[in-house]
């Protein structure tokens, strides 16, 4: 009774009830909550129990919240509006003691809490915004010191820090073209300056308070870190596209798709696809955990994905905002300097260009009268030609008899089937018999010549197969 | 003037089937992979996938099934000729082809008169069907890291984090689409601009009368008219096709007599 009496006026408890939310509402949560540290929603109550008594021990984990180039638009994402929900309490009660926004205290006395506290140790940051490091970093200054500095010396001490929003995790808005800041993520600031502490990325813009309570949660409760992707954002909530979760995924599959907003297609919520929706490349489980207090979330709400959630820790330059604007085409742009075009752009253009080229030396083939066959071949390799081989110019020197008999003989060659006879030329018409009697002539003397090639033996052959009593060979002219 | 004569030699039959499944393929790949990437045509978004992924296998197991033929399969190593030797063979630099780059490319660029004389494939096409084979695996690849993004198989997502995330990842593949639809315009425009020899022999197996081509001296001996008009010069057929060939003549030729 005395046992039951105690948890059920638990410092955290008193603070929900304070708020509103009712016991079921908190073990709600507490699933949640397992799901996504990557359990079953059986262990809500055992997660309930831990929370409460973590916060009634005053085993508060100290977080020290770190602002840098930041909108605090995270911040704000935490603090939703009038009134704080089950994770922002749950995160209040276990821990939370240095916040430039949300503090109580101000100047000198927040940063003597923060000096207290990492001179005390055993703490976690987490950092929002983005490192932005022109200027040597002076770019950034908090109570006269540098923000690469207050992090630097923050984080040193620290079992792990936690990006906040996708600016922390690799520069975000804040390194999106051209970068004037320089700025970059926790991660790369972190290894650049030889600061080995983990690194826990939670992207997005803002980042959704729920997977960041979820991360810290897990870390009082099990004293781990969740498993980090290669990202090193938490496996279990960043490993599934949106698009793998999205309601409006049949639509897709249908090929059910909103082409322009106002569309009778919008307002029966088919997929946003052709409006540019990035869900299908950004790893986030916006659809599940969905914002505002599980109430909705951007495609649900109407609006194309703008894969806020894509990451390049270790390069700025890989930002969300570079990688997927414009926000309602398929594809980013691409930059050269001043100027940005869209794949399809470049790649129809080249295209179209090349058969333009092509219509062009069409126009020339047909000039040059190679569309009929082709040109003449050469007697000879130039190569050979030049280089004075002997085989060569002999072959050559065959190869050039063969062209001028067939001259002689007014005949072009057709690979259509038909020698065509020269008419306009004046030149005397062939018949198969002289043809083939040309080609016995040649073989012969060839043979005479001695040079015994055994190919010639069958030419010999051949001609004697070719020159048969056809006495009459010449037919009628047409 | 003639080109060289078309032989099966060139392209064995199962190059012809292997020819038609590439361009079958690529064609279906194109038409799902344009749907895919902007959906113009409603309603056949998962047709469109579903083809794409199956083409794809059929095109990467058609690419494999080229590469072991080549090993496999003999072919002639000429236009022209029906000798044989190992497919391969032909792909590799060819005696037939020595310093022949620049012959082709200004024979191409009208800065020279004569058709070069050279092997089955040109160095420029030989050059660039090499290139196809990496092409089409390379393209399989950013394809399929696209196909199962969640699966997060580490082959395919170590080259998703190389290139900088999905996003990159899609652009390539897209920009693969269009090297081939480059290719295929040149490829196709090559070859029928000559004539529709070429393209007779590898989508249907017609052979078309042409000049004769000796591997040994590497150069042009006689001209072989299959039977239809009379054979010229050194043509190197075998004794029976020489046979039936010179008794076709005769038979035309007995027959233009009987009209007269
Ligand atoms: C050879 C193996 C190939 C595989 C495994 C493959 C696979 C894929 C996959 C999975 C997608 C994305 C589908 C989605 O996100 O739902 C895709 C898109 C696409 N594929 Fe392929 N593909 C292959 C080859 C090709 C080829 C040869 C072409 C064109 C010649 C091509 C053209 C395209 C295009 C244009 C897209 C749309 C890209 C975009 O704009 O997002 N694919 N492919
Ligand atoms: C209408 C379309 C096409 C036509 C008219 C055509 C015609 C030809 C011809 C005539 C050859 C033989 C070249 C020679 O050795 O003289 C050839 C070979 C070849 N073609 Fe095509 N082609 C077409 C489409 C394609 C496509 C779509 C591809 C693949 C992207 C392709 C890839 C190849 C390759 C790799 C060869 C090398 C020969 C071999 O495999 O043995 N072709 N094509
Ligand atoms: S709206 Fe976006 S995420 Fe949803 S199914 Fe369509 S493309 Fe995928």
């Amino acid at each position: 009774m005395a046992v039951r009496e105690q948890t059920g006026t638990s410092r955290l408890q008193r603070k929900l009830d304070q708020h509103g939310f009712t016991r079921r509402d908190f073990l709600k949560y507490c699933g949640c909550l397992a799901g996504m540290m990557g359990l079953s929603s059986l262990a809500a109550p055992q997660i309930a129990e831990a929370l409460e008594i973590g916060a009634e021990e005053g085993g508060l984990k100290p977080v020290i919240w770190l602002e840098g180039g930041s909108c605090t638009g995270c911040t704000e994402a935490l603090t939703q509006g009038t009134t704080p929900d089950i994770p922002q309490l749950v995160l209040e009660t276990i821990a939370l003691n240095y916040s430039e926004t949300l503090s109580a205290a101000a100047g000198h006395s927040l940063e003597q809490a923060r000096r207290e506290t990492i001179e005390a140790g055993g703490y976690l940051v987490v950092y929002e915004g983005a490192v932005p490091t022109a200027y040597d970093g002076n770019i950034l200054l908090v109570a006269g010191e540098k923000g690469t500095d207050i992090l630097l010396e923050t984080a040193k001490g620290a079992e792990a820090v936690i990006a906040l929003g996708s600016c922390a995790c690799d520069g975000g808005w804040m390194a999106a073209r051209p970068d004037d800041a320089q700025a970059m993520g926790v991660q790369r600031f972190l290894s650049e300056q030889g600061v080995d502490v983990p690194v826990v990325n939670i992207p997005c813009c803002p980042a959704n308070p729920e997977w960041l309570t979820a991360v810290i949660v897990e870390y009082v409760l099990n004293g781990t870190l969740p498993e980090l992707n290669d990202r090193n954002e938490p496996a279990a909530l960043f490993n599934q596209t949106v698009h793998d979760n999205c309601p409006r995924r049949g639509h897709f599959e249908n090929g059910e798709f909103v082409y322009e907003f106002g569309s009778e297609e919008e307002a029966k919520g088919y997929c946003l696809y052709p409006l540019g929706c990035k869900g299908p490349q950004t790893y986030a489980p916006c659809p599940i955990t969905r914002w505002n207090r599980s109430l909705s979330w951007c495609v649900e709400a109407g609006a194309p994905c703008a894969g806020c959630a894509v990451i390049n820790p270790m390069n700025p330059q890989g930002n969300w905002v570079d990688e997927n604007t414009p926000f309602l085409d398929r594809h980013k742009d691409f930059a050269v300097g001043p100027i940005s075009f869209q794949p399809t752009t470049v790649a129809a253009g080249l295209t179209v260009l090349v058969v333009a080229v092509l219509g062009v030396h069409c126009a020339g083939m047909k000039l040059a009268g190679r569309m009929d066959g082709g040109a003449d071949f050469e007697a000879e390799r130039r190569w050979d030609a030049r280089h004075d081989k002997p085989a060569a110019h002999e072959a050559a020197a065959r190869a050039q008899q063969l062209y001028d008999d067939l001259d002689e003989l007014g005949l072009e060659l057709k690979n259509t089937g038909a020698h065509r006879k020269r008419d306009a030329a004046g030149r005397k018409k062939a018949t198969a018999v002289e043809v083939a009697a040309k080609a016995q002539g040649r073989a012969a003397s060839d043979n005479a010549g001695a040079s015994a090639a055994p190919a010639e033996d069958a030419a010999a052959d051949l001609a004697d197969l070719l020159v048969r009593p056809t006495d009459e060979p010449e037919g009628g002219d047409k | 003037m003639a080109h060289l004569a078309h032989y099966r030699e060139a392209h064995p039959l199962p190059m012809v089937i292997t020819h038609w499944v590439n361009l079958i393929a690529m064609i279906v790949l194109i038409l799902s992979g344009l749907e895919i990437h902007y959906p113009l045509v409603p309603g056949v978004m998962g047709i469109a996938r579903g083809l794409h992924m199956f083409f794809a296998f059929v095109l990467v197991v058609n690419c494999v099934v080229r590469i072991v033929l080549a090993f496999v399969a003999k072919s002639a190593p000429a236009g022209g000729t029906r000798r044989l030797v190992r497919d391969y063979k032909t792909w590799l630099p060819q005696r037939d082809n020595k310093h022949q780059l620049w012959a082709w490319i200004s024979y191409y660029l009208f800065l020279r008169r004569e058709h070069p004389i050279a092997a089955k494939l040109g160095v420029p096409q030989k050059i660039v069907y090499l290139l196809i084979a990496p092409l089409i695996f390379f393209t399989a690849y950013t394809g399929f890291c696209l196909w199962g993004p969640t699966m997060g198989w580490p082959i395919f997502t170590w080259g998703t984090q190389l290139v900088g995330g999905a996003m990159n990842m899609r652009v390539i593949h897209y920009f693969c689409m269009w090297v081939f639809i480059i290719f295929m315009c040149i490829h196709v425009y090559l070859s029928l601009v000559e004539g529709a020899s070429p393209a007779t022999l590898i989508f249907f197996w017609k052979e078309t009368p042409g000049l004769v081509y000796d591997p040994d001296t590497m150069n042009i001996t006689g001209f072989d008219g299959m039977g239809k008009e009379p054979d010229y010069g050194e043509t190197f057929k075998d004794p029976v096709r020489a046979a039936a060939d010179a008794a076709a003549v005769a038979e035309r030729e007995a027959a233009r007599e009987g009209a007269e």
